[in-house]
């Protein structure tokens, strides 16, 4: 400790004299390796012991999973095998251009935000050779621990030590030497895509015919796994390239917008193009659907037009009640789903409206806004209208790792307004609100997620009205919904507390209205703050869909626990498939946080 | 321009005399539980007049002024602000807060948006302004209060006195007829004071009607048309600055003037 400080301090006072002849700040220099370890390791006798004993337990822990790992006793073959099964479960193979081409998607669409946004930051080339170094180290280091045949010990002390030379050519690199971490990131892809081709895996593949068929022999991976690959890293490298040539052609914040809508509505159309026949029954669209949308986008707009009037005063309320009343009253007849909730939709339009009145562009935007939500609204609804008409065992399409992010998803888009609405319910003035709100949610989190899941799953359908139906992943879904939207309200809820009393009070002394003052000034700043704990929660929600496989829904981890040991080649094949199922989660979740301290750090821009 | 040179302008200008009463307060009394913090408060206040309210702290000043945008609800008697009574009905509030501007002690703007924004944001969802029409009002007005170079920055960028020149052109861009500036100063370092209050006085030399409660003698002295001086929740002397500095009548305006000066 000791010899720290005056290490330090002889430092210091030498870098002052060498600032006032330069005007730089002075530089700390580095501590050299030993000094370090004195310093952080080893500072004094409590300290040591402590250093030694974890450094211990970490070496056994790291001994006691690879030799889980590589026991020959392990049967990986399982995974490999059934890795279609976990993805998708029963999704008929024939069809597997559908889920390749939303996946391409998808990546097109990364790639072209990754350039829009700027994603990419330099890294220090001495830095990168730092990381090398160290991720060499650990090869060589776990390579040694590792119960291996002498083969495999050579080759990872190889790869090992190929690493760690690497790095040390990189390490003393000047600091202006730079390299962008997208670079980085694509060129470990490449890597790993080339090593697909090359390295010899194994070739497994599983065939479900009525006698399913086994394959699993030496060999590179099967061609249907290696070349969609390969495709897919493809597309995401010129979709990026293609981002940044025309980010430069065209206004960057409105196509930054039409690139931040179509992440949201997109998935809404991959899932109706992975879930449906492509000969599904399309005479239903032409007679009932688009008509239907076409009325209420016309007919909307024009009311909507007329009701953001800045001088339509109390007949627009009058009016915009009156659609509400209507929109309950539907429920009392029978008729189609569509359009009761186009109509629910429509009052709430009316009801805002007078809160984003104003000149002509402004009545425009709010008309355009409304056929927007129009044409998702309509075709979420159509989607889920139509029935499947693919063959598939089961009573779903699609299962496996699919389903866990199909209802993940979902449960994130409809959970977080929900949530919103809930928080500011509950801290509305008007008592009714307070109350329904205060209930629902106390109610909710009260209820262990598991109870809700199996009172959705098993009781809900009972309850349905004659000739009303709902799917089991449909009513699981809702069940999600109510619950994290529960949880997010209280976070919300936080964040509308710390919007000051002085927000308010400047908001109303410039005249704006309640919906206004809560629209502009406090819901921005609310969910600035609340973004922590709701990210804490989508990331808890995204493990919580581990629970659908209690309900027995074919999820991720129910086929890793139950189906594929279930295999008369795979029996007690537990562990390796529970693993993996890990492995998966923790990577999704580990890059969901990262991402989310760099969203915290962009939006703090305009704090305090 | 020399203390009285500045008066005679802003005189020779308006007629005090003939204008119209803009606020009239009527026997205010407000309550906070059991603490009274107005008590029977009477005060007339005319077209473009500029009011310095004084007094110690506690006495009821801002809670005066907060009463008159109704920031604060009174408890007994009247308010008419521009012939508008303050009551419960909601749309008399939005019509008068639209028509009384606020500048707050703690700046109070909207943190999230930029300083164009904080300014044209009222203007066009309150008063349906075009954006372009706001946005080029916003420009103008932050000229006016000499920042037009930080359009584009968050308030948490600007300094103290740049944040509260902000926060007023954010209440002119309403284009209200009365301003109201609950200590518009107290809460900035005393270099940044200068430039605040030199906005103000060129707000009064247009011809605005203020009110302000400050501790700022030297603005009272040299702006103010006429000066309250406020203790326990009443008004306890009104007069012109030269009155109310060199004679003032009541105890307790003496008593507060030996502390201050």
């Amino acid at each position: 400790m000791n010899l720290k400080n005056s290490t330090s301090q002889t430092q210091y006072e030498e870098e002052i004299n060498v600032s006032t002849n330069s005007g730089l700040p002075p530089k700390v220099a580095a501590l050299s390796p030993t000094e370090w370890l004195k310093a952080n390791l080893f500072s004094n006798a409590f300290n040591s012991v402590l250093t030694v004993l974890s450094t211990a337990a970490i070496l056994l822990i790291i001994r006691g999973l690879l030799s889980f790992i590589f026991n020959p006793l392990r049967q990986w073959s399982a995974t490999a095998t059934n890795m279609r099964l976990l993805m998708t479960q029963a999704y008929p193979e024939h069809q597997y251009a559908r889920i390749w081409v939303s996946l391409g998607f998808l990546l097109f669409l990364t790639g072209v935000s990754l350039a829009f946004w700027r994603a990419g930051r330099r890294v220090q080339l001495s830095q990168v050779g730092k990381r090398l170094l160290a991720i060499g180290a650990f090869i060589l280091l776990a390579t040694l621990l590792a119960p291996f045949s002498s083969k495999a010990t050579i080759i990872w002390l190889i790869v090992g030590a190929f690493i760690v030379g690497l790095g040390l050519l990189l390490k003393p690199a000047h600091e202006d030497k730079t390299i962008s971490s997208l670079t980085l990131l694509s060129g470990a892809f490449l890597l790993a895509i080339l090593s697909l081709w090359v390295v010899p895996y194994g070739h497994h593949s599983y065939l479900s015919t009525r006698t399913p068929k086994i394959l699993a022999e030496p060999g590179t991976v099967a061609m249907t796994t290696k070349l969609p690959w390969t495709i897919m890293f493809l597309v995401a490298v010129c979709s990026y390239f293609l981002g940044a040539f025309i980010r430069e052609k065209i206004d960057e914040t409105r196509s930054k917008a039409v690139l931040s809508v179509t992440w949201l509505i997109s998935p809404l159309f991959l899932l109706f193009l992975v879930l449906r026949d492509p000969d599904f029954d399309t005479g239903h669209l032409f007679s009932t659907d688009i008509p239907i949308f076409l009325f209420f986008s016309i007919v909307g707009s024009v009311l909507l037009l007329w009701l953001t009037r800045p001088d339509v005063g109390e007949k627009g309320r009058v009016i915009s009640a009156a659609i509400l009343f209507v929109g309950f009253a539907t429920f009392l007849f029978q008729m189609l789903m569509i359009v009761r909730i186009l109509t629910l939709v429509l009052a709430f339009f009316a009801l805002a409206a007078p809160t984003f009145s104003g000149q002509k562009p402004a009545r425009i935007r709010y008309a355009k806004v409304w056929i927007g939500s129009m044409v998702i609204l309509c075709w979420l609804i159509t989607a889920i209208n139509t029935p499947s008409t693919a063959k598939v065992p089961g009573d779903f399409f699609i299962g496996g790792f699919a389903i866990t992010l199909m209802i993940f998803f979902f449960t994130m888009v409809l959970a977080f307004p929900l949530g919103v609405l809930l928080a500011l319910a509950r801290t509305s003035k008007f008592p009714i609100f307070r109350m329904i709100s205060t209930t629902f949610i106390e109610f909710i989190r009260g209820v262990p997620l598991i109870t809700i899941l199996i009172f959705f799953s098993v009781m809900v359908p009972l309850f349905l009205p004659d000739g009303m139906d709902l799917t089991e992943i449909a009513a699981v879904t809702i069940a999600f919904i109510i619950f994290e939207a529960a949880y997010l309200a209280e976070n919300v809820r936080g964040g509308l507390q710390s919007v000051t009393r002085g927000q308010h009070e400047a908001a109303e002394a410039v005249g704006m209205t309640n919906s206004q003052k809560t629209f502009f000034i406090v819901l921005p700043q609310a969910l600035r703050v609340a973004i922590p704990p709701m990210v804490g929660q989508i990331i808890a929600t995204f493990k919580e869909t581990g629970l659908l496989a209690i309900i027995g829904i074919f999820d991720f981890l129910y086929i890793a626990r139950s189906v594929i040991p279930g295999q008369t080649e795979y029996m007690g094949s537990t562990r390796e498939n529970l693993l993996f199922v890990s492995l998966v989660y923790l990577v999704i979740c580990f890059a969901m946080s990262k991402a989310s301290q760099r969203v915290e750090k962009r939006v703090g821009l305009g704090e305090r | 321009m020399t203390e009285n040179e500045t008066k005679s302008s802003i005189r020779g200008d308006r007629d005090l005399a003939n204008a119209q009463d803009i606020i009239v307060c009527e026997g205010v009394s407000k309550w906070f539980g059991d603490f009274q913090a107005l008590n029977n408060v009477t005060a007339t206040i005319k077209e473009q007049e500029v009011v310095v309210v004084l007094g110690p702290s506690g006495s009821g000043k801002s809670t005066w002024i907060r009463c008159i945008n109704r920031l604060e609800q009174h408890q007994e008697g009247r308010i008419m602000v521009d012939g508008v009574e303050l009551s419960n009905d909601l749309r008399n509030i939005e019509k008068v807060r639209s028509e009384v501007g606020m500048v707050f002690q703690m700046f109070n703007l909207f943190p999230h948006l930029t300083v164009r924004d904080n300014i044209s944001l009222a203007p066009i969802w309150v008063r349906k302004k075009p954006r372009a029409e706001a946005e080029e009002q916003a420009s103008s007005l932050l000229e006016r209060v000499g920042i037009p170079e930080q359009a584009d920055k968050f308030p948490g960028q600007l300094s103290g006195g740049q944040q509260q020149r902000v926060a007023i052109a954010r209440a002119l861009a309403m284009e209200p007829k009365i301003m109201l500036f609950d200590e518009p100063t107290s809460a900035l370092d005393p270099e940044m004071i200068k430039e605040v209050l030199d906005v103000m006085k060129e707000l009064a030399l247009s011809g605005m009607t203020m009110m302000v409660v400050t501790h700022e003698m030297g603005f009272a002295k040299e702006v103010a048309d006429k000066i309250m001086f406020m203790e326990g929740g009443q008004i306890v002397e009104t007069g012109t600055p030269e009155h109310f500095f060199t004679n003032p009548t009541e105890e307790r305006t003496k008593l507060f003037l030996s502390q201050i000066l």
